[in-house]
């Protein structure tokens, strides 16, 4: 065969080629030699003692419980968040679609960290927000104590993650048929009722996906955590921790592949969910 | 045949520079890859050292910017043929590194200004290395609001205690928390590096009045923002904020003396001979004293002469700890544990 003819039949798999050997050298393998790590003995040899002792530690069970309810809370706050304004996006929104748009996705274009330093600035003691609560409104006597507290961490990872869930819902919501609603209008229904037994199970591709996208991103954050703390102690915080303080790099790694398999884990949950919804 | 790690990694990296093939795997014979912090670091390092160095050397210097975990971590890689020939380090990791028998021993023959170095820096790298810089962790406070601060760590624990202030102390994450914090804490309240029962009982008792800075720029955030009063933190990034015209605050050395807390230089075996001539210069006392003027700390040459300025803020040796860092290595880990288990951050 000529190098022409093998080109011309092969040319699908040459295109992807360059793709497949970036992802395969600079993705797959490292994660592979990291998983490898976490099951090679310090002798050498393969062991599963470090997921055991992990796996039998209430305050690393803890640590996974943690990480998993955070992620699964800043996830369904921000769905709910995001649904009303993919909605106004989709329908409502005409000519200012642009503009909202420009809106939900100009603050990714900002550092994550500086958006973090921004809920110090703003919600430190002597912060404005409690400058106006204590002293402009005289609605309190002494400042709150918002920073490192659950709340304000959740927040301010929902405020980094609702775009992700707004684009998700509103690329969905786009794609139905409104003559189906206009359909249940005619013939009767009120409107929450139409948007309750036909908008709402028509999008929730969008919502599933959404919500396991911010889930998963909120599972591997790390920089709003780190400076927001909120008491919250996760997996991404403690693999750093193991890299820089204690370098116990097969430790962290047994960790990396605990929040690798609970990330693979909920992509095939929105795998299935997708196939259920038949899309 | 059997798999392993090494195998792997090999396959890999053979994969790897295929597609780099015609690219050298190391830099030119007469070209130094050394370390440096970012930030003013960095200018101090090309200003003070690399500049002297490649004049006198005709040879170049790159500057790789990092830290010290991952400049160790890139030499445990390829200890062979390290990627680096010049690492600066934190004392533990020194030590972690001199004893994994990576870099070279340092004698006066290789390195003449090291006669004016003290032994007991060089001695402390387990003489594969030795201490160029120094810096105390202490007390730095917002003079708007403490206007009589602690002046050591056992008042500062009472008065955060009894919620006089709020204060912002270093978490766990930041890597050397156990030693300028944890280790100098617990000595000043009667612990021992076996016994760290005092350290995390006053930390219980101040839990209601504590926030946790990440990094040196988030402590800052803390106070300017007025989410903390004073808290615990480095005498010359202090001073380097004061020199920015930041006039609110400022730092005291606790009573019971703050940790040394060392910078140190380390030479990876198999790395450069020009490495040599590069940290001569580190140690020369003209280069050190204009790098501690840059960067208002300490540094370990007898000769250097402070300016004025600086001589009043830079803490004599003697006011300060050396904590035993080798000690500490044994415990450390065991000590972070327990950080995340009882206080969480």
């Amino acid at each position: 065969m000529s190098l022409h003819a093998f080109a011309a039949r092969h040319r699908r798999s040459l295109l992807l080629a360059p793709a497949l050997i970036f992802l395969a050298v600079f993705f797959v393998m490292p994660l592979f030699d990291n998983s490898l790590r976490s099951f090679t003995a310090e002798e050498g040899g393969f062991t599963l003692a470090r997921y055991a002792a992990f796996l039998t530690d209430r305050f690393y069970l803890g640590v996974i419980v943690e990480t998993v309810v955070l992620s699964a809370a800043v996830a369904a706050i921000s769905v709910v968040i995001a649904y009303p304004v993919a909605y106004v996006l989709v329908r409502k929104s005409g000519r200012f679609s642009g503009a909202i748009i420009f809106m939900l996705i100009a603050p990714l274009l900002t550092s994550i960290i500086m958006r973090t330093f921004g809920w110090q600035v703003l919600f430190a003691r002597r912060g404005l927000v409690n400058q106006w609560l204590v002293q402009d409104l005289g609605l309190l006597d002494a400042p709150l104590r918002w920073l490192n507290t659950p709340g304000l961490a959740i927040a301010a990872l929902v405020h980094v993650l609702v775009p992700f869930a707004v684009l998700s819902i509103a690329s969905v919501l786009q794609g139905v048929d409104r003559r189906l609603e206009e359909g249940a209008l005619m013939l009767g229904a009120s409107r929450w009722r139409a948007f309750r037994e036909v908008t709402l199970p028509l999008t929730m591709d969008g919502i599933g996906t959404g919500a396991i996208l911010v889930f998963m991103i909120a599972n591997g954050s790390f920089v709003t955590l780190v400076l927001l703390g909120g008491g919250f102690q996760t997996l991404p915080l403690l693999i750093y921790q193991q890299f820089n303080t204690t370098r116990d790099f097969a430790l962290a790694s047994t960790m990396s592949t605990i929040l690798l398999v609970i990330a693979v884990g909920c992509l095939w949950l929105q795998l299935r969910l997708v196939r259920r919804q038949g899309v | 045949m059997k798999l392993n790690r090494r195998h792997f990694l090999g396959a890999s990296a053979a994969t790897g520079l295929a597609g780099l093939s015609g690219l050298p795997l190391r830099a030119q014979a007469n070209t130094l890859n050394v370390t440096a912090y970012g930030g003013v670091w960095e200018q101090a390092i090309r200003d003070c050292f690399v500049a002297p160095f490649e004049a006198k050397t005709g040879a170049t210097a790159t500057v790789s910017l990092g830290g010290p975990a991952q400049w160790l971590a890139q030499v445990e890689a390829n200890p062979e043929n390290p990627p680096l020939d010049v690492l600066i380090m934190t004392p533990d990791l020194a030590v972690i590194a001199a004893e994994g028998d990576l870099m070279d021993e340092f004698t006066v023959e290789k390195l003449p200004n090291l006669a004016d170095i003290p032994q007991e820096f060089t001695d402390a790298c387990l003489g594969k290395g030795t201490y160029f810089d120094y810096g105390v962790g202490g007390i730095t406070y917002n003079k708007q609001y403490v206007s009589e601060p602690p002046k050591g760590f056992a008042e500062f624990v009472e008065r955060v205690s009894n919620g006089e202030f709020i204060a912002s102390v270093p978490s766990i994450s930041y890597g050397p928390t156990p030693v300028f914090f944890l280790w100098a804490m617990n000595n000043a309240l009667g612990g021992t590096v076996d016994n760290v029962d005092p350290f995390f009982e006053a930390m219980a008792k101040m839990k209601d009045n504590l926030v946790f800075w990440a990094g040196p720029n988030d402590f800052f955030n803390h106070l300017a923002s007025g989410e903390a009063d004073l808290g615990i933190y480095f005498d010359g990034r202090t001073w380097n904020h004061v020199d920015e015209g930041v006039n609110w605050i400022d730092f005291i050395n606790p009573e019971e003396g703050g940790a040394m807390t060392t910078v140190a230089v380390q030479k990876p075996k198999h790395a450069s001979d020009l490495a040599w001539d590069y940290i001569n210069e580190m140690l020369d006392p003209a280069n050190q004293s204009k790098f501690a003027d840059i960067l208002n700390y300490g540094v370990t040459n007898k000769k250097v002469q402070y300016s004025e300025k600086l001589a009043a803020r830079v803490p004599a040796m003697s006011d300060a700890l050396l904590p035993p860092y080798a000690e500490i290595a044994r415990v450390r880990n065991g000590w972070v544990d327990r950080w995340n288990r009882e206080i969480g951050m």
